[in-house]
């Protein structure tokens, strides 16, 4: 085999399997915590603090509407699980730190 | 308002994903992508290849998974959501129609699977002198034959829908898609030992860069990435209504679909071609690869009986994971609509591809035509229509905030809606008008009529649901509002 075949080819090992299972890994991880944090505090927070700032700029530009209820349903959920669990899902200690 | 709908959900987050993957693992993988690769300049092809996975199928997957996870319905149910109770609900039954279609010729596609699997057990394939090409050709000329595998095929796929979303979908992925890896593995590693297998990894990897500034090689690669991974069909929207509110996406039902798809048709690439040029036999694609080339491959190898049998166990699996994805997307939307069982849905539905799908089995040609039409138009016509739905009249926006990013174990940022309302539904505009014009001179008659067909089930869709709404249904949208 040449060596251009040989390189193309481990860069498809690394960008298919590498990367396919790397997503599969993580994401089982992911979920474990998710249903280690469901057993123990009954909840944790949908959005992550990206997440978040978006649904609120949403609600700052459409405040009015049944679409803004929606909206405005998913942030009461979202900080209510930040007041009331002692442990999160997602880092928030840079938006601790900022604030 | 939200309104949330008491339905079953995936008992596991491994078995979604296998069940997804599964379901865009199907023949083209297998059959396709090995031959497409060293054809269209083998690394040239595969960096076209990953563009286009990346900035097509990877956001359109995360798009068409979060929109089914939101409204947590079917097709019919999922665009009542979105537009309201009006004709343009039929936008979703012209997308049902295509998948029943599509299931109608693909179930004997599995049945021929299941045949060779059997002569795989028996072990015809490594009896002295088997003709691998006399086999097919008897096969393929068997009417009768071809009916019962179809039928057979069909029947399997009932007895798994029967058992729902996490007793049968998903208890049969979690076994079949490792036992698929596995065996594609066992093989590849036979395959690239055998004397001459190099050859086939040149002729797949070497890398052609002229091949790269080829519209005909984007083309392919825009063909493959599309359709293997199933993007539009409903599909996604179907599985994504059974995820939990609070289940990822991003990752699993865009990522790791997309990628882990791909990476069944680069383990194909390890697993047919050596063999391919090892045992002396021109690379080709489709049918004929699978059924006549690699079986008489299997034949001469030693321990050929083992290969024979797990490649062909692993193709049947890809493709009824595959036929299984397909028909629940009717199962799922029928038992909504009707608001029946789920055995009375699955019963009718399968009946109805049962019988839609025995021309394709007694006439190759048929099959040919349907796939066709409905490769050419009609899924990238579903998935401009699923896009648009999204990008527009739903919003892009408010589907990432409200849903894609909710529970994510990525964070999808703004720049995805755009790929959603205008890449991908030009991109789509684009492959329609091109196969369009390069179809006509060669198959006018085939062009003609498709299109013909393709433009009369629109407005009949809308003229079905038109009438249907004003009855069943109170009217609620949850059309969009851009930011």
């Amino acid at each position: 085999m040449s060596l251009t075949a040989i390189i193309v080819m481990i860069a498809c090992i690394i960008a298919l399997w590498g990367v396919a299972s790397t997503a599969l890994v993580y994401s089982m991880r992911q979920e474990e915590r998710k249903l280690t944090l469901l057993e123990t505090q009954k909840s944790f927070e949908p959005l992550s603090p990206r997440a978040m700032r978006d649904l609120e700029g949403w609600l700052a530009h459409h405040p009015e509407g049944e679409q803004a209820e929606e909206m405005r349903e998913l942030l009461d959920t979202q900080q209510r699980a930040l007041q009331d669990n002692p442990r999160h899902f997602y880092d928030w200690r840079d938006e601790s730190a900022a604030t | 308002m939200t309104t949330t709908i008491s339905r079953e959900q995936w008992g596991s987050r491994f078995g979604y994903l296998m069940a997804v993957v599964g379901a865009m693992v199907g023949a083209g993988n297998i059959w396709r992508m090995p031959y497409v690769t060293g054809e269209n300049g083998g690394g040239a092809f595969l960096i076209a290849y990953f563009i286009l996975l990346y900035l097509i199928a990877v956001p359109g997957l995360m798009g068409e998974t979060s929109l089914g996870r939101y409204t947590r319905q079917g097709l019919l149910g999922t665009f009542r959501k979105i537009y309201g109770n009006n004709k343009f609900v039929g936008f979703g039954l012209v997308i049902l129609v295509f998948n029943i279609v599509l299931m109608s010729y693909y179930s004997s596609i599995v049945g021929w699977s299941i045949y060779y699997t059997y002569h795989a057990v028996i072990g015809s394939f490594t009896q002295t002198q088997f003709d691998t090409a006399a086999l097919w050709q008897a096969f393929s000329s068997n009417t009768a034959l071809n009916v019962g595998m179809h039928t057979v095929a069909m029947l399997i796929v009932t007895v798994i829908l029967l058992k729902g979303i996490k007793g049968g979908i998903e208890r049969l992925a979690k076994w079949m898609m490792p036992i698929l890896t596995v065996s594609l593995i066992a093989i590849a590693i036979r395959g690239v030992t055998l004397p001459g297998a190099m050859a086939g990894l040149e002729f797949s990897f070497s890398p052609d860069w002229e091949y790269l500034a080829r519209g005909q090689t984007w083309l392919a690669a825009l063909g493959q990435a599309l359709f293997s991974t199933g993007l539009g069909w409903g599909i996604a929207l179907t599985y994504g209504s059974y995820l939990g509110r609070d289940d990822d996406i991003p990752l699993g039902g865009g990522i790791f679909t997309a990628i882990g798809n791909t990476s069944f048709g680069l383990l194909a690439i390890f697993a047919v071609f050596p063999i391919v040029f090892a045992m002396g036999i021109s690379p080709t694609s489709g049918a004929e690869l699978a059924f006549v080339a690699l079986a008489s491959a299997f034949g001469n190898m030693s321990g050929g009986y083992i290969w024979a049998l797990l490649f062909f166990m692993g193709f049947f699996f890809a493709n009824l994971t595959t036929a299984i994805a397909i028909t629940e997307v009717g199962v799922t939307t029928y038992k909504e609509e009707l608001k029946t069982s789920r055995g009375k849905a699955v019963l009718t539905i399968c009946g109805i591809i049962w019988l839609l799908g025995i021309p394709s089995a007694m006439n190759a040609s048929i099959l040919g035509y349907l796939d066709f039409v409905v490769g050419n138009w009609g899924l990238p016509l579903a998935t401009f229509i699923i896009m648009l739905s999204i990008g527009w009249k739903f919003d892009a926006n408010r589907l990432r905030i409200l849903s894609l990013n909710r529970g994510a174990d990525l964070y999808v940022p703004k720049f995805w809606e755009s790929i959603i309302r205008f890449e991908i539904p030009a991109i789509m505009l684009f492959i329609m008008v091109y196969f369009l014009y390069s179809n006509l001179t060669a198959t006018p008659w085939k062009t003609v009529s498709g299109l013909i067909i393709l433009t009369l089930t629109i407005p009949l869709c809308m003229w079905i649901m038109g009438r249907r709404q004003g009855d069943a249904y109170p009217a609620t949208s949850v059309g969009g509002q851009s930011s």
